[in-house]
Order: structure tokens, then C-alpha cells, then sequence
């Protein structure tokens, strides 16, 4: 979970570099000449425009009622194999949803293989990643990437990765620049040691987790799940409003356009209020129960704990001020834009 | 010192410090009189984590034995720190407020949590010796 002190591996983070094993998260090959209409299918977000050597950025699998059923990246590899990759919990669960939609819909040159156990990913963020790069050999093309660019086959530590991503999931777009390498088990270590020793510090999943929530990054299965529409949890990335192909869409459009009751924010506490809130938690205003917290951590940014959660839609302004429940004590908490720093 | 402990378990390795007594709830207590100076061991702040909030009573607080007296926080979970005799809250560290992680740094140290005077004279025998402690330490780690 950590390495001893998850606020100096989340700092390290934010000014420095860390390097993080997030081999726990689910890779899939898909590979066939259905891949591009299987997906177009399958996920919320339109692919048209979708081009080889990227990422998509996180896209939903949707239930046919418009809930989430996971937040997932594809990789366009080639025009007849893209990888996948899925949030831990749901490994085998994403993949039997992706086997019953290519019978739903009639597949049939598509093939999805779990190659999780086989490979290991490994994540090196922060402003002074491309050092870290460097010092691990890669080239200049690998330290070049644009974000959600990837580049297969990639050299680095003297071996061939199956490929360097410019991505991460830490708040590269605002603060670090990460990149991830996804490869055999025995490189990844190497490059996991190779690493620290070029100055990156270990870091583990609780800075990961404060990482994510200071960029307002949602947790499929605690920030939303199939019983949240994209709409209430205000989740637009991956989502092509008005994309009608894939399962789920329909749904997602008639939310959008009867409106939906709760909505999905992200808030602060009041500076010096290190309390945290947790996943749970009641939110109030005044007297008046309006919703619940679903992440809460200790923001090593802000010095003082910060969450997300769900407030009904006629009490979320930013800048709004609502009480958050904590262990029996209301703590006063300020609705504020994602990131929260 | 010479006579501390360390326990080493697959798990970690927990320093319990000579001269002190211990509770079943993980905190370590001085006896001075009828003052109790009381914190929490370093198995425990090894197993909260990194602490980032306290929660301290009032100086001149009435307290009863086994009530929950401090709220600690950490990165990773809540816990409470339990008085081990009624009596009432004399002195509080109030630097913990500023930094919390004291307690992490230096548990038996800096990183003391408060001090309260029993209302009558104190049986030291209902808390563990350190060789004791180590024990449950051991135990708990299997």
C-alpha cells in the first residue's frame, strides 16, 4: 500500500518524480478485424476519430440502462489488435461484459485475451519523469510522446517493452508528466529498481489514491458503478454525448435530457481542518441531509482533508458551502471545480 | 538503551521501549505518582501509518478508564487512544496539532499524547511490561 510515508511519495509526486507499480490493474489483447465496430459497440465515447500509436483516454463500458459498469483505456495498436486496460476489480468481469456483447451483437473475427498475469506495469510520474527516462536509456522519440501517445516495442534498460505510454493517472495534464511501461514481469522489475536508483521514489497505492482525488479522478466501483449514469457523475471525458451506436448511449442522452437529481462534486475542508472525510459520510446543508461522500482523503497539497461525493443537483454551486458529517461532527466544506488544487 | 525491545515479524519491526508500561490497546504509559504520561507505541503508529490529524481533549477534562480521550488520523484509517484510569486530562501535547507525524517520528518521545492525573492511586499490574507487550505484539502478527 505504501512505503513507509505516503505524503512524502505523494509530494515526491507532485515536485519530483515517484515510480509506482500498478501491475494490479487488468490488460487485455483484442485482436481481429471487428475490433474497431466491437468497440464502437461497446464503449461511450466515439471512436471515429481514434488513431493508431494513441490512447483513448478513459471511455465507459455502459450497462444497457446507461449505468457504469467501468471506466476502461484502449490502445490502438494496430487496425486488427488494440489492448485494454481495466480497473482492478473487474479483471473478469469486464471481460465476460465484452464476450456477451460480441455474441449480443454478433462478432465474430474478435478474440480478447487476459494477459494480466503475464505482464506488469509499471508507472513513472512527475515533472521529472523524462530524467528518470533518461537515465534508463530511453530515447528521444519515448521522452518526446505527446500525452495518451504510445510507442510499441519501446528500448529501454536494453530490452524491448511492449510499449511506453506518455499517460498516468496522478494529474499529468496539470502538474507531472508520467509515463508507463507495460512489459514482462522480469524487465518491469528492473526498470521498478532502476528507477528508485535514478532518484525516483517508490510509491504505493494510499499517494496514489491522494493523487487521483486532489485531480478529481473517479474509482469505478467506490466514485460510480452501475447504478450512476455518466450524467450525475458529471463524468464528460469519455463520454460522446450523442453517440447512438454503442449500449448504453440511448440511455445516457434521455438522463441528459430529463435531467437527473443528485450530481457528482468534489469539495474541501476549511483550511486546518486536517479531518478526513470517508466514503459514507453524510452531507448536509444546514439541517437538511443533500448527499454522501464517496472518496475522502488527507490532501498533502492542501494540508487538509478534501473529497467527492453526490449532493443533490439544486445544491451544487461551486463555491457553495454545505457541512460534511465526519465521525458525528459536521465539518464545514466548500464545493469547489475539479482538480481540487 | 540496552534494555528496549524490538520485535521483528515478517511484517515489521516494532521498538518497545524499557522503563514503560503497555496497554492491550497499544498505547505505552509512564507512571509517575499519580500521573500517567501516555502515547501510542510504534507497533502502532506503524500500523495507523502516517498520521495527519489529532484530535486532543481539553486540559482539565474529566475522563473515565477505557473512554476514548484522542481521535488519531491517519492516511489510512481512524483510531482512538483509550484512558487507561478515570481521572482528568492535566496536560495535552499540543504540538501534534501542528504535526501530527511526531508520532510517526519519535512515539515514545515527541511524540507523547497527553498526561492525566488518576483520581486514585494506580495498580500497575492491570497494564503490560514490555516483555509482555512483545508478546501480544508477536501474537497479533502470526
Amino acid at each position: 500500500m505504501d512505503y513507509g510515508n505516503p505524503v512524502e511519495e505523494h509530494l515526491s509526486t507532485r515536485t519530483s518524480v515517484s515510480v509506482f507499480d500498478v501491475s494490479h490493474m487488468g490488460r487485455y489483447v483484442v485482436k481481429g478485424g471487428d475490433v474497431y465496430d466491437f468497440f464502437q459497440k461497446a464503449v461511450s465515447k466515439d471512436l471515429r476519430k481514434f488513431r493508431q500509436g494513441t490512447m483513448s483516454g478513459p471511455v465507459l463500458l455502459l450497462n444497457d440502462a446507461g449505468g457504469i459498469k467501468d471506466d476502461i483505456m484502449l490502445y490502438y495498436l494496430r487496425d486488427d489488435e488494440w489492448l485494454v486496460v481495466v480497473n482492478a476489480p473487474n479483471v473478469v468481469k469486464d471481460r465476460e461484459w465484452l464476450l456477451n456483447l460480441k455474441e449480443r451483437f454478433g462478432f465474430t473475427d474478435i478474440e480478447i485475451e487476459d494477459i494480466t498475469k503475464e505482464t506488469v506495469l509499471v508507472a513513472i510520474q512527475g515533472p521529472k519523469a523524462p530524467e528518470v527516462m533518461e537515465s534508463l536509456g530511453a530515447t528521444s522519440e519515448v521522452k518526446n510522446m505527446k500525452i495518451l501517445e504510445f510507442i510499441p516495442e519501446a528500448e529501454i534498460l536494453g530490452s524491448q517493452a511492449t510499449l511506453i505510454s506518455r499517460s498516468g493517472w496522478t494529474g499529468e495534464e496539470v502538474r507531472s508528466y508520467g509515463f508507463e511501461v507495460w512489459t514482462s514481469i522480469e524487465h518491469g522489475a528492473k526498470i521498478f529498481r532502476e528507477a528508485v536508483k535514478a532518484g525516483a521514489k517508490p510509491a504505493g497505492l494510499i499517494a496514489r489514491d491522494s493523487l487521483r482525488l486532489e485531480m478529481g479522478y473517479l474509482l469505478s466501483g467506490v466514485d460510480m458503478d452501475e447504478s450512476t449514469n455518466p450524467i450525475e457523475v458529471r463524468y464528460w471525458l469519455p463520454l460522446t454525448l450523442g453517440k447512438t451506436e454503442c449500449v448504453g448511449c440511448e440511455a445516457v442522452m434521455k438522463k441528459y435530457e430529463e435531467g437527473v437529481e443528485k450530481v457528482r462534486i468534489g469539495f474541501k475542508l476549511k483550511k486546518g481542518d486536517r479531518s478526513i472525510p470517508r466514503h459514507g459520510n453524510k452531507i448536509y446543508a444546514g439541517s437538511n441531509e443533500i448527499g454522501y461522500v464517496t472518496s475522502g482523503v488527507y490532501s498533502p497539497m492542501l494540508k487538509r482533508g478534501i473529497g467527492m461525493g453526490y449532493v443533490k443537483a439544486t445544491h451544487a454551486y461551486v463555491g457553495y458551502k454545505l457541512q460534511v458529517e465526519i465521525r458525528g461532527k459536521l465539518h464545514e466544506a466548500k464545493i469547489l471545480e475539479f482538480p481540487l488544487i | 538503551m540496552s534494555g528496549d525491545i524490538v520485535v521483528k515479524t515478517k511484517l515489521g519491526e516494532y521498538l518497545i521501549k524499557e522503563g514503560l508500561l503497555y496497554t492491550e490497546t497499544d498505547e505505552w504509559i509512564k507512571v509517575e505518582g499519580e500521573t500517567i504520561t501516555m502515547g501510542i507505541t510504534d507497533y502502532a503508529q506503524k500500523k495507523l501509518k502516517y498520521i495527519v490529524n489529532v484530535e486532543l481533549p481539553e486540559q482539565g477534562a474529566k475522563v473515565s478508564k477505557g473512554e476514548a480521550v484522542v481521535t488519531l488520523e491517519s492516511v489510512k484509517s481512524v483510531a482512538d487512544v483509550y484512558s487507561p484510569v478515570d481521572g482528568e486530562v492535566v496536560e495535552v501535547n499540543e504540538e501534534l496539532l501542528d504535526s501530527p507525524d511526531l508520532i510517526n517520528k519519535d512515539p515514545y518521545g515527541k511524540g507523547w499524547v497527553l498526561k492525566i492525573k488518576s483520581s486514585s492511586s494506580i495498580d500497575t499490574s492491570q497494564f503490560l511490561t514490555p516483555s509482555a507487550y512483545a508478546e501480544k505484539v508477536k501474537k497479533e502478527e502470526q
